[in-house]
């Protein structure tokens, strides 16, 4: 222990000092995965280019009430523009939705508004959400192209969670173009290592100069490089 | 008065070299590669770290251990082969990650556990338990696809905002960069569960 008498009398008084920033803040957060909402869009990489809704598709939060994708986070208002490209889910006149929460918060209730028009309520009970929360709405009286507004309210704060999700009622949907959605391709045998590529087990790759020998079936992604993740492959 | 405390404060930081960083006594520093040769090196964490860098790292161990618990559920219950192989590659991963950071956490003295009780503080109740993950075992087939797809999805989503607040306030650089992995990797999941998702 070399650390000097003073320091460690200093280093005793500055916890009191730096715990007066307040790390993160309450994250109780929450989307539409199914039909791919907007924000289930930008994660996806469908639509790229959004910024934060790409990292945090569960935090388009903002107060209740309103008419509004992104909840109005300014960081998020890519959201709110309707001609980026989203792809449409085409749906009969019955459609079910899906929600991925990040964390549990008891809930007021659900709504689902077209047009001003609320056309799904789900009462919430003041409980916290049960994995998995799928919500079937009627949609009788609507055709065409619609945005449909998905709002989580929550029972304890002044905060909800916002999803829209672009459908074709009694019409199909679009497919999001090729270009933009990278496919996981099947690797070229002794090929270079690459994102977005499906490995056997028993692949080879070269990175950095190396050879490494897949150990465990997966989907290459970026941080999974193969010197940064030793228990999916094995250096020859 | 207010710019007097204020000036004190800035002294006292300016001593301590950065707010709320500890040093490890001489002698305990980074040495990173285990006993075992035949294992691969493990990055160890150098010495100079911040509550942030603990906090992350104490609450990743938990959410690792979670992950892996889910993950072991899927192995055997999903019907989807991509959920299986994500389910696997999710489990072996994070295994790594979780060696890793507990040495971490034993080189810089801090206890494992407090996990869960950082996660009441700052992030309401956290979506997995031994309770849910107990849960998803009595699904099967499509019900149980879709309720791990969705666990999974937010549970590596919620990894991803706790790096990003490790990213802002965390100094050690290898915790820092352990962070951006854990965004990179995670986002990467996020997407490919949520196409999983979406395919019937």
């Amino acid at each position: 222990m070399k650390l000097t008498r003073k320091a460690a009398l200093v280093m005793a008084a500055v916890p009191a000092i730096v715990f007066i920033t307040p790390v993160g803040t309450a994250s109780a957060h929450g989307y539409v995965s199914s039909p791919p909402s907007r924000s289930a869009q930008c994660a996806r990489g469908i639509v790229q280019g959004c910024g934060a809704p790409q990292w945090e598709p569960q935090s388009a939060e903002g107060v209740k009430g309103q008419m509004n994708c992104s909840g109005d986070r300014g960081d998020f208002a890519v959201l709110n523009e309707d001609n980026r490209g989203w792809q449409v889910t085409g749906t009969g006149t019955s459609l079910t939705m899906t929600w991925t929460f990040t964390a549990r918060h008891r809930t007021r209730d659900y709504e689902y508004y077209i047009n001003g028009t609320r056309v799904g309520y789900v009462n919430g009970n003041k409980l916290a959400p049960v994995d998995p929360v799928q919500h079937t709405i009627n949609l009788s009286g609507f055709s065409g192209r619609q945005k449909l507004y998905a709002i989580w309210n929550i029972e304890d704060t002044a905060m909800a969670f916002y999803s829209c999700i672009d459908i074709n009622i009694g019409g199909g949907g679009t497919q999001p173009p090729p270009t933009t959605n990278p496919p996981t391709t099947q690797p070229p045998a002794g090929g270079t290592w690459a994102a977005n590529t499906a490995y056997a087990v028993g692949a080879q790759v070269t990175y950095g100069g190396a050879g490494y020998k897949c150990l465990q079936a997966h989907t290459s992604l970026t941080g999974w490089e193969p010197p940064n993740a030793a228990s999916l492959w094995q250096k020859l | 008065m207010r710019r007097l405390a204020i000036a004190i404060a800035a002294a006292v930081l300016a001593l301590a070299g950065c707010g709320g960083e500890a040093i490890v006594p001489e002698g305990q520093g980074a040495h990173g590669h285990g006993a075992n040769s035949a294992a691969p090196p493990v990055p160890a964490a150098s010495a100079r770290f911040n509550d942030a860098d603990v906090m992350f790292v104490q609450m990743m161990v938990d959410h690792l251990q979670l992950g892996i618990s889910l993950s072991q559920v899927a192995l055997v219950k999903a019907t989807k082969q991509e959920a299986k192989d994500l389910a696997g590659a999710i489990n072996t991963t994070q295994r790594e990650e979780l060696s890793m950071l507990k040495s971490w956490l034993k080189l810089w003295g801090k206890p494992e556990g407090g996990g869960a009780d950082l996660h009441a503080k700052h992030g309401g109740q956290p979506l997995l338990d031994d309770e849910v993950i107990d849960g998803t075992k009595e699904k099967s087939g499509a019900e149980f696809d879709l309720t791990f797809l969705n666990l999974m999805a937010g549970h590596q989503g919620a990894a991803v905002e706790m790096a990003l607040a490790e990213k802002k306030d965390g100094m050690n650089p290898e915790t820092t960069a352990y962070a951006e992995r854990v965004i990179s990797i995670r986002q990467g999941q996020v997407s490919q569960l949520l196409k999983v998702i979406s395919e019937p």
